[in-house]
């Protein structure tokens, strides 16, 4: 496969911050996903893409197809023990206003949602895709889209409202 | 809003409820006749306009939480998809022990990264010879001069320092001809082994060490950053250590 043109190059270092968050919401976990960002960025540059090939989609894929291989090579529990104390600094501010406590909640209900509903859920709702443009960058039919935005905006739903009654 | 005779159909034939329904709405996702049903909908029924709303301000939470992350992109990831010709070498075993590691053995982990810009390739600067290990194993940091490995090489060790791992690594100057690279090794059982290496541009003046500014370094300089516990061996420090054979 051809190596990365100059504009691949250029599209892709545009589409970093962009990947950074879709590796967040993978990850759920900011260092999980800077070394998820950087091996995607090395598979990249290693492997190279097809002339023809979207940057966007095409990162996209390699960077899910590598969480995916590191979900299947983690053991359970490990995982688990490493998603204590995730989502630190993400969401969480100094000040205890009602803000700062909101993204708390809603930083711990999104670690709680499956990771596929969660990219979604990123993916139409902060990166702004319209379902096909999700359903393209994630290789789900359209209708995937559609069921894991809804029944993540739902379980966020229950799940904030749940915590809010807990804590009232 | 799981009462059956809410739900409704979407445009690919599935049928779905409510709480679908003002997803779908929320993302623009709903075709005009349904967004239409939808708001007379919104306007009879408290309860699934309050619902539409907690999903509404759900969303405007999670875009805050993403944007407000921090969401800067390491300069050296920007540097080596700039760079004309890159090798990499391979990242992925910190990836596969990460499940089990430390923090601290996590820094101890190879980051082999070769940056060639466009220098000559006769050097592979990832090779650790006898000359280059036994000069790292008996050579004083400094910061001017050089001296010759006893081939065409010439050699300058810059500090040393110890890992978080328990080893004991220096960060050194190799130059081959036109080739000038920097580089970090550090002693395993007794082995001198390559960390990290990037090639290398020297200011005008022979006693400045510090390069200008080539991506790169950066690699080399976040390397020790990341790896290492405390500050640099003084000269006298680093001489015992020396004498003490490591």
């Amino acid at each position: 496969m051809a190596k990365l043109s100059a504009q691949q190059r250029h599209d892709l270092i545009e589409e970093l911050p962009r990947l950074k968050r879709f590796c967040m919401s993978l990850t759920s976990d900011p260092s999980d996903a800077d070394d998820l960002l950087q091996i995607t960025v090395e598979r990249l540059l290693e492997k190279g893409m097809p002339e023809d090939a979207h940057v966007a989609k095409w990162s996209h894929r390699v960077c899910r197809n590598l969480w995916i291989d590191e979900i299947r090579s983690r053991d359970v529990r490990s995982r688990y023990a490493q998603a204590e104390g995730a989502m630190e600094g993400v969401g969480t501010t100094s000040s205890n206003t009602d803000e700062s406590v909101q993204l708390d909640r809603v930083s711990a209900a999104m670690e709680r949602l499956p990771a596929e509903q969660r990219a979604a859920l990123v993916q139409v709702a902060v990166e702004g895709c319209s379902y096909a443009e999700a359903a393209a960058l994630l290789d789900v039919p359209i209708g995937t889209i559609m069921s894991r935005v809804a029944r993540a905006r739902k379980a966020l739903a229950e799940d904030l409202e749940w915590s809010a009654e807990r804590e009232a | 809003m799981t009462d059956d005779r809410q739900n409704v159909v979407d445009m690919a034939g599935t049928r779905v409820d409510d709480d679908h329904l003002l997803s779908m709405y929320i993302d623009n996702e709903l075709d005009a006749e349904r967004i239409i049903a939808l708001v007379e909908r919104l306007r009879a029924e408290p309860a699934l306009s309050e619902r539409l709303s907690a999903m509404e301000c759900n969303d405007v939470a999670l875009r805050t939480l993403y944007t407000q992350a921090d969401q800067d992109i390491p300069e050296h990831l920007a540097a080596m998809v700039q760079a004309d010709n890159v090798v990499v070498v391979s990242f992925a075993q910190r990836w596969q022990t990460w499940a089990t590691a430390t923090a601290a053995a996590s820094c101890a982990a190879i980051i082999a990264l070769v940056v060639n810009f466009n220098q000559s390739t006769d050097l592979n600067p990832m090779t650790m010879d006898t000359l280059l290990a036994n000069s790292l194993e008996t050579s004083r940091s400094s910061a001017a001069g050089w001296e010759s490995l006893g081939d065409d090489r010439q050699f300058r060790s810059v500090l040393t320092f110890p890992a978080a791992d328990g080893r004991w690594c220096r960060e050194y100057l190799l130059a081959q001809e036109g080739s000038h690279w920097r580089g970090v090794a550090c002693r395993d059982e007794g082995q001198w082994v390559n960390q990290v290496v990037g090639s290398e541009v020297f200011l005008e003046q022979e006693t400045q060490y510090r390069p200008a500014g080539v991506d790169d370094s950066e690699t080399v300089a976040r390397f020790i950053d990341e790896t290492a516990t405390d500050v640099a061996l003084g000269p006298q420090q680093e001489a015992a250590l020396i004498s003490s054979g490591w």
